[in-house]
């Protein structure tokens, strides 16, 4: 330490006195207690044609408050704020929305994206720009389509996750019970050659229990607009073929007997083969999944190969059939490439996909898709027989 | 000499790996992607050979001229006054080049992390940081960097391993559906960033063991060339076609990590990563133009003039371009031909000129 | 604000002066010529760069020499 202050070394002092005054960064010095943490960000589209950008707020009170552990809102603390603020672009609507908001808008731990119907009819990709422009919020995000106003969707306190609807509405969309879109996989999919793109759609549920989320549906997008909107069971179908599909659960009527059998899918992948033969563009699904027995209603024997083997025959006609549905309204109906077929034929085709390109859109409804599903029956599950039936009264065939 | 520090051949290596993988490693997807598209990942490959020219013209010249840099040996090369000339025109190139890179440093991390921070703070603080330890000599520099280097390489495994869940092969296809054109015209500018270990020759005077100094160079090329194809390879397989559409790539890959909602928000790891890669980087060029300066005007020390130099540096990098798209375009055009003349073409005729005149000696004393 | 710039940028030459002047030995004179000459030179440059910020640089410079051949990657 003496060194420092003999005269030779006096300079050194205090240049090394100076330098610290750069460490603290002075200029982007942020508290954490002056932030507002966005939690989701919902879009909506104005009557007069203005972006009107709702965000929810993290409550700093709500959360790790003592008041917590006797569960959250007991003392009248809204576990999220909920704020709209309207512009022309996100972020005039983002600094018109910061008048009102004490603190500053902080997207960093944005979690998901909710657009509106009446933003979503009028084309997406310029909002989405946004998104992968400012420096703050993250690809990660998750995408949602609600049917009515997003800021509804945000305003939602759910029981779980300390009543914050865009956690609530993440943790869906990780569960893969309708698609899981993230920002990154959006504009992955705008920028493609066809521009089609399917968001999964987010719906209120209230009841007298409490309010919740739910994924219920997909929406399509035909060169970034809204087209139309398929209901659960079709966009089972959609996750199938596009090969999303994590935690199902296929129940089947046997033929030749009465009740039902439930299966649970333990994992499956689906396969796009594009061909092209004498000119005729077609496409072969083929998909593979290996599934336990959950549930058996019927008096089957599910430890007989025979009567698995038949089982095994009727599932793959019924995942056939969910996938027939997707097709018939999407592929036909909304003539939207959601599947990524335009991207499979360029993979495996890339120089006829090139003539092809600017007639993708004529041609894709009528690519015959031929779907070869193949399903394995692992395990009967913890029991053999059917239960509760006695031993002589089982069906063997 | 005026340096009397010696460096190891592992030393070399690791002082060159990050001069050229710092800058490219946050660029290189967007610049390549532009041209080659999906086949961007092999692009590298076919830029590296360019280092490995580089690093064969540095070496020749190095048997001829054992104990000198590239503003000593053009001298003799080409004669006094045109070798003064080259000289001047080379560390002009550099000192631009550095000032340019530092720019790009500022840039970045006034662009992402520090938004309300002047430019010229950052800056001014990376040149001074820099300026102590060229001051210090070529033996801290190395130091520093056999420190800084292991860090640099675990924190960019650590962001590819964990970036492995949210990627997907499908991206990479077709595979050279153009034939190999496309991912050669992506090759045209990081081929000019593995040009920059010309800069060796400026480092092998100074070599403990003469005699590793090339197997050393072409070890680190090779490395160099693996870190690119894997950064771009998994920018590819994460982005796909969007890949070239952002600024930093690496950086917008970083960001999307996310492994059991608790380990995400990693992006300060792309931070460490340029800052001590950019800081290895803008010293390196900095002390070749230190001591090109020094030899040039044939001082007998070169740290006297470590701060001046870094000042006009600091200027130069402010004056470089007014903004990020100007910078940027530069360099994806007119700098590969300035770079490609001062870093390959000219270093080659000199090479052709020494072997004529090593060959036939006598013409010249008479 | 200007001025407050060139100030410091003057502050830093006077620093930089003072750090490293006593350090030159005496019989280096070519040494002290070079420190006094880029001392000054890059003052000046840094100081008319405040004041003209977008004057032409070597950036410039090179793009104008070399301009034919980079439209040829331009896309």
């Amino acid at each position: 330490m003496k060194r420092l202050f003999k005269p030779e070394k006096r300079l050194l002092t205090i240049v090394l006195c100076c330098i610290p005054i750069f460490l603290s960064g002075c200029w982007d010095r942020t508290e954490v207690n002056d932030l507002a943490i966005i939690a989701g960000v919902g879009l909506d589209r104005t009557d007069n044609g203005k972006i009107e950008l709702s965000v929810q707020i993290t409550n700093p009170k709500a959360i790790g408050g003592p008041g917590m552990s006797s569960g959250s809102g007991q003392s009248g603390q809204q576990p999220v704020i909920v704020k709209t603020g309207t512009g022309k672009t996100i972020y005039d609507a983002r600094s018109k929305l910061q008048e009102k908001t004490s603190r500053q808008l902080f997207e960093g731990h944005n979690r998901v994206i909710i657009i509106g119907k009446s933003l979503a009819e009028t084309g997406i990709r310029k909002h989405i720009d946004f998104f992968a422009r400012f420096p703050i919020p993250r690809l990660r995000a998750n995408v949602f389509f609600t049917d009515g106003k997003a800021t509804d969707i945000l305003k939602v306190i759910p029981s779980f996750e300390n009543g914050e609807s865009a956690e609530a509405a993440r943790e869906l969309a990780e569960l893969k019970i309708g698609m899981n879109v993230t920002t990154k996989d959006l504009l992955q999919q705008l920028a493609s050659s066809s521009g089609d793109t399917a968001l999964p759609k987010i719906t209120a549920s209230k009841s007298k229990l409490g309010e919740g989320l739910k994924v219920n549906g997909t929406a399509i997008f035909k060169n970034n607009k809204l087209t139309g909107q398929i209901d659960d069971k079709v966009t089972r179908g959609l996750l199938w073929l596009t090969d999303a599909i994590e935690t199902a659960s296929v129940t089947i009527q046997p033929k030749d007997a009465e009740g039902y059998i439930s299966f649970k899918i333990l994992r499956s992948s689906t396969e796009l083969i594009p061909t092209i033969k004498n000119g005729k563009w077609k496409m072969i699904v083929r998909i593979t999944t290996e599934d336990d027995v959950t549930e058996n209603e019927t008096k089957l024997d599910m430890m007989d190969p025979k009567i698995v083997e038949k089982l095994e025959k009727q599932m793959e006609k019924s995942i056939d059939k969910r996938i027939q549905l997707v097709l018939d309204e999407v592929q036909t109906g909304m003539e939207a490439d959601v599947f990524g077929f335009g991207e499979a034929f360029e993979r495996t085709y890339p120089q006829k996909w090139k003539q092809q390109e600017d007639q993708w859109d004529k041609k894709f409804p009528e690519i015959e898709v031929v779907i070869k599903s193949d399903v394995k029956i692992r395990r009967p599950g913890r029991s053999g027989g059917p239960q509760g039936v006695p031993q002589e009264k089982e069906k063997k065939k | 000499m005026i340096e009397k520090g010696k460096i190891s051949g592992l030393q070399m290596a690791i002082l060159l790996y990050p001069t050229v993988v710092a800058t490219a490693l946050l660029i290189l997807p967007a610049t390549t992607g532009q041209f080659a598209k999906q086949d961007m990942w092999l692009s590298p490959i076919w830029a590296s050979l360019f280092g490995y020219l580089a690093v064969m013209i540095a070496y020749r010249l190095h048997h001829y001229f054992p104990q000198e840099t590239f503003v000593q040996y053009s001298e003799k090369i080409v004669g006094k006054f045109p070798g003064k000339l080259l000289g001047f025109g080379f560390l002009f190139f550099i000192l631009h080049t550095n000032g340019m890179v530092l720019r790009d440093y500022g840039e970045f991390v006034t662009g992402n992390f520090l938004k309300q921070t002047p430019l010229i703070v950052m800056i001014m603080s990376m040149a001074f940081v820099c300026a102590l330890a060229v001051r210090g000599g070529l033996e801290v520099i190395a130091r520093s960097s056999q420190i800084f280097l292991p860090v640099f390489i675990v924190l960019f495994f650590l962001i590819i391993l964990l970036l492995i869940p949210a990627l997907n092969p499908k991206n990479m296809f077709p595979v050279m559906d153009e034939g190999i054109t496309r991912s050669i015209r992506g090759a045209f500018v990081p081929s000019l960033w593995f040009s920059e270990l010309f800069l060796i020759s400026f480092l092998l005077p100074y070599l403990h063991e003469k005699e590793k100094g090339l197997k050393w160079a072409v070890v680190t090329t090779a490395f160099i060339m693996i870190t690119l194809v894997t950064t771009n390879l998994f920018t590819l397989l994460l982005f796909g076609d969007i890949a070239s559409s952002f600024t930093y790539p690496v950086m917008d890959a970083a960001r999307y990590i996310s492994i059991a909602d608790f380990m995400q928000h990693v992006e300060a790891i792309v931070m460490a990563i340029w800052v001590t890669g950019m800081f290895i980087k803008i010293c390196i060029f900095y002390y070749v133009v230190v001591i090109g300066t020094a030899q040039w005007l044939r001082l007998s020390d070169y740290r006297p003039i470590v701060f001046p130099i870094g000042f006009v540096l600091v200027s130069v990098s402010m004056w470089s371009a007014s903004n990020l798209q100007e910078l940027t375009h530069f360099t994806r055009t007119s700098w590969t031909f300035y770079a490609g003349l001062f870093l390959i073409v000219i270093p080659i005729v000199l090479l052709l000129i020494a072997k004529v005149r090593h060959k036939f000696p006598k013409k010249q004393s008479h | 604000m200007k001025w407050l710039m060139v100030l410091g940028i003057v502050v830093v030459a006077i620093l930089m002066t003072l750090y490293e002047w006593p350090k030159i030995n005496k019989e280096q004179k070519r040494e002290k010529k070079a420190f006094v000459v880029l001392t000054a030179g890059s003052v000046i440059l840094a100081v008319v760069l405040v004041y003209f910020p977008a004057m032409p640089g070597p950036t410039q410079l090179v793009d104008a020499i070399f301009k034919p051949l980079g439209k040829l990657l331009e896309q």
